[in-house]
């Protein structure tokens, strides 16, 4: 023997075989229909649903038991309140991302800058190395090849 | 919509100020009693057509009853978004205003995602000894589809609201298409192109708030700039 849907239950009527409600609101979930009731009432939602191909029924309830809550919790702003979370939170996410982007060049620039300068110091080492060489070359040439007895060794 | 209070002067049966029935005993045909909680919301004119939608959608009743127990300092707020819902539903009969949440949610959860990748993107590069590799940009992950479950709460929602939210371009992909499409691209921040005909929200939206006279009205902290007469 099937047990009437939560919103025959809720409306106190008999559940017919081909009620429109008994799909989306099973009877051990009475807190969804009372919600969604609440806010739209019985012949809205299900004026709603007959105009709705069955397939999209399901999500079209969870959505309204979603606007519902929503509204009940907040009476004033509903979804909107959600709404303007959300883009308040959009905003601070935008906010960071630019901070951060701006902190990543700055270290990217300066990083660049440093590398820079080690290179020119390198560079200029360098060249003092390879002018201290040649100089040295040049005395070897003028002395002659190095004299054992002058070197001082045995 | 205009914020008559409900004089009881002039000689016609209206309760709106003299002005005629109230856009929503219009709409009702019923006559607008002097106190008619509606007719400071929906004025004869463009009033009808907004009344219409939150009829078929909530019912007049419910309304009535959901305004009245909402302090009358609340209650134009509450109508906007009364009817901003109810235009919704109208547009998307599936999905509402859900729609659009889960638009911005997945904004969200795109833009955190982008912002991790850039924090540990700096956080190799503040390191003294040579950083390794970043790791590859977020852009080709997919993420997961959101469900309802994922949405915020309204337990969560701060005291503060800024109507003028309802202003933004409103990007409503059918849900189904976006679980297909999952391209971050998509929700590139306040400048998404808006689908058509959400132009009439907004301007639902502008209009209820510009028609707005009292200071007394309305307490959201950030409102419209275009609205110059509606006040904190």
């Amino acid at each position: 023997m099937n047990s009437r849907c939560a919103a025959c239950k809720y409306l106190r009527r008999r559940c017919p075989s081909d009620c429109i409600f008994s799909p989306y609101f099973p009877p051990n979930d009475p807190q969804r229909f009372a919600c969604i009731h609440r806010i739209y009432g019985a012949s809205n939602v299900a004026r709603m649903l007959q105009q709705l191909p069955e397939n999209q029924r399901a999500s079209a309830v969870d959505c309204l038991y979603y606007e519902a809550q929503c509204r009940v919790q907040d009476p004033v702003y509903g979804c909107a309140g959600i709404i303007s979370l959300l883009y308040q939170q959009i905003h601070n996410a935008e906010t960071e991302i630019a901070k951060t982007q701006a902190q990543i060049a700055l270290l990217i620039d300066s990083n660049t800058q440093e590398q820079q300068v080690y290179l020119h110091q390198n560079i200029e080492v360098e060249s003092d190395l390879n002018i201290l060489l040649q100089e040295q070359g040049d005395e070897f040439s003028l002395l002659g090849p190095p004299n054992q007895a002058s070197s001082g060794f045995i | 919509m205009s914020a008559n209070p409900s004089s009881s002067g002039g000689g016609s049966s209206s309760g709106g100020g003299g002005g005629g029935p109230c856009g929503a005993c219009k709409f009702l045909r019923r006559k607008c009693v002097p106190g008619c909680i509606f007719a400071p919301y929906f004025d004869s004119e463009q009033g009808a057509a907004h009344f219409a939608a939150v009829h078929k959608v909530f019912g007049a009743s419910n309304v009535s009853k959901l305004l009245l127990h909402i302090p009358v300092h609340k209650r134009l707020d509450a109508v906007v978004t009364i009817c901003y819902e109810a235009q919704a539903r109208l547009r998307d009969p599936v999905y509402g205003c859900v729609a659009h949440i889960f638009a911005l949610q997945q904004q969200v959860v795109n833009l955190q995602t982008e912002l991790s990748y850039l924090q540990a993107h700096l956080a190799t590069l503040e390191l003294p000894s040579p950083p390794p590799p970043p790791p590859p940009p977020p852009t080709l992950m997919t993420p997961p589809p959101l469900s309802i479950s994922d949405l915020p709460s309204a337990t969560s929602v701060p005291a503060a609201y800024d109507l003028s939210s309802l202003f933004e371009p409103i990007v409503q992909p059918s849900w189904a298409m976006q679980q297909r499409q999952m391209d971050p691209r998509q929700f590139g921040g306040s400048t998404c192109s808006s689908s058509t005909g959400s132009g009439d929200l907004q301007a639902l939206a502008r209009e209820l708030l510009h028609r707005q006279e009292s200071p007394q009205h309305g307490s959201a902290p950030c409102l419209d700039p275009s609205s110059p007469s509606i006040s904190k």
